[in-house]
């Protein structure tokens, strides 16, 4: 809809005063991220010269290393897991008919309602009992991390919303050429899924980074706990380094925010979507 | 006749391994929990005790009776109320006995239900559902209209949509513990912290933020020159502390909301706009009878998301959390935690989170039922 020319500014005025409320923090964490210990304390704006030494001394002071290689075979390992979970729950959600369709559906969305508060106590007995009574060790390892996450309510949601909007006519020419439905699903559906499996990738991604309580509860060595503890666990030591936290900060943004601007057209789209009924 | 079987079979075979993990750690563990929950239950499980420890977080059983006796009041109140203008008496009367009705209830549900519970209960778990509410009260109105008023804005401009749209996301995206530790030296009580710096171009004395357990309004009284005030002043306005986490929240939260109303903004079909400049309608008009009817679904969506969130949130409260303000900032779940964490009591834990639980659930269905009813989906 067009606007009459006065009120253009109003319009880029408004839009600007919130870009620039989202975005100061982001410039305040890079420029502290460079300064001296000193100037991090004065909390000056623009530091001297820049200290790309603070990355250096985070990185080691914290062992990022370890933390941020963790973080990322975690998450490589859940998104794998939930990608392919919920595309395969989304799909006879969403185009087959089978007895109590509507009942798995209306269950599967309950889930959202579930905090983690509630579950924390029981899923951490639970993977306790499955550490003791399986071949392979589930506390401090990765299925700790990864497995109880591997699927979510929202992200069959969206993928079966996604789904519904397919035409029929490609699953009757599918038919006619003698493809069964597994054969549907990874060879024409898959492709055209491509929006909302970046958008539910993305998510579970950004939660795998996020995770702090359910890591410090089922680890108690370094060995496999995610960036996130790391970046706690430095903050809470480092003290008044402002400066060098910013750096840690910094640190622990970047990869998220890389994926982020990679696919972030898709996963505006996959999100838009989520607010719509249908 | 085999096909259908065949056909079920395979629907079944695709679900299993996400029912698997739904079912295994998402719904067991509500009925684990409960059961945990009547057990005096450390490290291992030890002693069935029943309903012990809901009764120490919830307080005398006398006093639930009371409150849902109170509720029931209230219901009946409401039903009644409706009842006898559906069936066309004068409505002075209706409001007469409503009132009547009404007044007894609520001083049932409050004075006798709630207020004898939280004397009797655990002082964590009723501060944490006021801390909760608090927040909820704090975060959610102000982040949708601001939301709102972001997407109105975005979806007329014509240039940069774009631009606007990634950088308004970037703080939903950013990992929430770097977020709170860049939020926590803004927050800082040291006097160059920038929200002080900001704070003091106004004139304004420097504050603690983060650090300060006092309420905002005490801090108000206290700012134009009074010494003394009512306890009533401190326990029932947010502290500054959590008033902090508040705009913390609605900083990572409003560009979310933002993107999504923006959706919804785009979904209204142009032709009723055309009609609405037809008939001559001004710019608020059309806003409020056009955009906001259209989006009120979208609106319902996102603050059922922000209600659920709202008793999830841990993370960055966790990490924002003061030695000197915990009290005032530990909502619910961190309560929680700290059973888990410091006093390692699963049994409790789980009581204090079967009650969340059920507090949420009870939210939902109200909220549906409420604003539910106010939602327009369109013909």
């Amino acid at each position: 809809m067009a606007i009459k020319g006065g009120k253009t500014w109003l319009v880029y005025g408004g839009l600007g005063l919130g870009g620039l409320a989202a975005g100061f923090p982001f410039a305040w964490m890079l420029l502290a991220s460079f300064m001296t210990r000193g100037e991090s304390l004065r909390r000056v704006f623009l530091p001297e010269s820049l200290q790309w030494g603070n990355y250096l001394k985070a990185w080691q002071e914290a062992d990022f290393g370890l933390y941020f290689e963790n973080s990322l075979i975690i998450a490589v390992i859940q998104v794998s897991g939930t990608l392919l979970f919920s595309l395969l729950a989304a799909y006879p959600l969403a185009r087959m008919e089978f007895r109590g369709r509507d009942t798995v559906f209306a269950g599967v969305l309950a889930t959202l309602m579930i905090p983690e508060t509630v579950t924390i106590v029981p899923n951490f007995l639970t993977i306790t009992w499955l550490h003791r009574n399986m071949p392979f060790a589930w506390l401090n390892n990765w299925p700790a991390m990864t497995i109880p996450f591997m699927a979510s309510a929202f992200s069959i949601f969206l993928l079966r919303q996604f789904m519904r909007g397919i035409p029929n006519e490609l699953w009757d020419s599918a038919r006619i050429d003698g493809a069964g439905h597994v054969r549907f699903l990874f060879q024409i559906l898959l492709p055209l899924c491509r929006a909302p499996l970046l958008t539910v990738g993305m998510f579970t991604y950004i939660g795998s980074w996020n995770a702090l309580a359910w890591p410090l509860l089922v680890t108690n060595t370094p060995d496999w706990r995610p960036i996130s503890v790391g970046l706690q666990q430095f903050v809470s030591e480092a003290g008044a380094e402002v400066h060098l936290q910013m750096a840690g900060a910094v640190i622990a943004t970047v990869p998220v925010l890389l994926a982020y601007f990679l696919i972030q057209r898709e996963f505006t789209e996959g999100i838009s979507m989520s607010g719509l009924k249908g | 006749m085999d096909t259908r079987r065949t056909e079920q079979l395979t629907a079944w075979a695709f679900l299993t391994p996400a029912l698997v993990v739904l079912v295994g750690f998402g719904l067991f563990p509500i009925g684990y929990a409960f059961y945990v929950s009547l057990h005096k239950w450390r490290i291992k499980k030890e002693a069935l005790i029943g309903f012990e420890h809901y009764v120490r977080a919830l307080g005398d059983p006398q006093h639930l009776v009371f409150l849902l006796l109170g509720v029931g009041i209230v219901w009946a109140a409401y039903r009644l109320r409706s009842h006898l203008l559906e069936r066309g008496l004068p409505s002075a009367y209706v409001y007469l006995a409503w009132g009547i009705l009404l007044l007894p209830g609520l001083w049932v549900l409050f004075e006798l239900g709630l207020n004898g519970l939280a004397a009797t209960g655990d002082p964590a778990l009723y501060n944490g559902f006021k801390v909760t509410f608090f927040y909820a009260i704090g975060t959610i109105p102000l982040q949708l209209s601001l939301a709102t008023g972001l997407a109105y804005l975005l979806f007329k401009s014509m240039r940069a949509k774009g631009t606007f749209r990634i950088l308004f996301f970037l703080p939903y995206v950013t990992p929430v513990i770097a977020s709170a530790v860049v939020f926590r030296t803004i927050f800082s009580p040291h006097p160059s912290s920038l929200a002080n710096r900001f704070w003091s171009t106004f004139g304004f004395e420097n504050q603690r933020w983060l650090y300060e357990s006092k309420s905002v309004v005490a801090l108000f009284l206290q700012g134009v020159g009074m010494e003394t005030w009512p306890t009533w002043v401190d326990s029932c306005f947010p502290s500054m502390a959590l008033t902090s986490i508040i705009l913390y929240n609605i900083w990572v939260y409003v560009g979310y909301d933002t993107v999504i109303l923006l959706a919804g903004l785009s979904a209204i079909p142009r032709h009723y706009y055309e009609a609405a400049e037809m008939d001559g309608a001004n710019g608020w008009q059309v806003f409020r009878h056009i955009t906001l009817p259209l989006v009120s679904p979208t609106l319902f969506f996102l603050s059922m998301v922000a209600v659920i969130g709202t008793f999830k949130a841990f993370n960055h409260i966790y990490i924002m959390r003061t030695p000197g303000a915990r009290e005032s900032v530990d909502v619910l779940s961190v309560a929680i935690f700290d059973q888990i964490f410091e006093f390692h009591n699963a049994g409790y834990a789980s009581a204090m989170a079967f009650v969340l639980f059920v507090a949420i659930l009870v939210l939902t269905l109200l909220q549906n039922q409420v604003l539910g009813k106010r939602v327009f989906y369109g013909d």
